[in-house]
């Protein structure tokens, strides 16, 4: 699969999600169903590694570049996962420009609270998957 | 408050983003306590580059990542930040990619992997604890439990994250005295 492709199709996928593994459908229905360049137990691998090492769970779309692509397949991973975060440069300027708002200011506090409770769910989560594999 | 160099801005970024598995959320709590520390942000900081970051397409982590960079250094520590963290563990995966077939069947490899994972949890725990922990004083309790008991709803029953945000932000907004945070 060409490396272009590739890296248009991760980007869809990591700029429609807001977190780590939350391309991952989209991932699966473009790779594995619509293109058929990846199978099933290839994502399984990817998301496997993604979880194995250090850095971002998201990671995994360098995996499936490069099951999908090869080297240049991997690198075309690596850009898309990297291209979204450039987005909070404006987003964080307009926050920021805004913040003295009153209005603006509490719907970022929402924000900062629902991401602990949001935190507390994956700490949670990440704890019970160490658990089983420690059981297993 | 003082700015990290560039160098001190990279070296900590790639330091903190590179060794730990269990995704960025840990990272993010081990660049806080280091940027804390060393007085380059303070808490509210924080919090900002949290709240932007979990709205931003794509991986909390890399986001974060260039906010801190792009507050402390400019376009160019956004955009190095964003390379140390994540060129190393890119190479890393795709080194793993390769021979991840052999190195899976380890039940050795496994048994780390979950303690590293379990450690991991605990880092992403006390790093909601730090986010929640200014908005326990009596003034601004009311809201705090207000948006957890909101977003915790909405968790259980499987909304995404991106929704469970945007009901806080609206909950938080609807709620009485939005000036309560000097």
């Amino acid at each position: 699969m060409n490396a272009a492709v590739i890296y248009l199709l991760l980007l869809k996928a990591t700029m429609t999600s807001f977190a780590g593994m939350g391309s991952l459908p989209q991932v699966r229905q473009d790779f594995v169903e619509t293109h058929r360049a990846v199978s099933d137990e290839q994502l399984s691998q990817a998301v496997l590694v993604g979880r194995a090492t250090p850095g971002p769970l998201g990671g995994y779309v360098v995996a499936v570049g490069y099951f999908a692509g090869g080297w240049p397949g991997a690198v075309a991973g690596w850009l898309a996962m990297a291209t979204p975060a450039l987005v909070a440069i404006p987003l964080f300027a307009v926050v920021q420009r805004w913040l003295h708002l009153p209005r603006i200011r509490a719907a970022v506090d929402g924000v900062i609270i629902a991401s602990a409770a949001l935190l507390v769910g994956s700490g949670v989560t990440l704890a019970v998957d160490a658990v089983r594999q420690l059981t297993r | 408050m003082t700015r990290p160099t560039l160098h001190q801005l990279v070296t900590a970024v790639a330091l903190d983003t590179n060794r730990t598995v269990g995704g960025g959320l840990v990272s993010i709590e081990l660049l806080r306590r280091r940027f804390t520390r060393h007085g380059w942000i303070d808490a509210d900081a924080h919090g900002l580059f949290v709240a932007v970051s979990r709205f931003t397409p794509g991986t909390v982590v890399l986001a974060y990542c260039v906010t801190l960079g792009w507050r402390l250094q400019g376009w160019l520590g956004a955009l190095l930040a964003l390379t140390v963290a994540s060129a190393p563990c890119s190479v890393i995966i795709f080194a793993l990619a390769v021979t991840l077939t052999q190195i899976e069947h380890f039940p050795l490899v496994r048994t780390l992997l979950a303690v590293g994972i379990l450690v991991a949890s605990v880092l992403v725990l006390a790093s909601a604890w730090h986010l929640i922990r200014p908005y326990l004083s009596e003034r601004l309790r009311v809201r705090a439990l207000a948006v957890t008991a909101v977003a915790v709803a909405l968790i259980v029953l499987g909304a995404t994250p991106v929704r469970v945000l945007f009901a806080g932000a609206l909950v938080s907004c609807l709620l009485p005295s939005p000036e309560a945070r000097q």
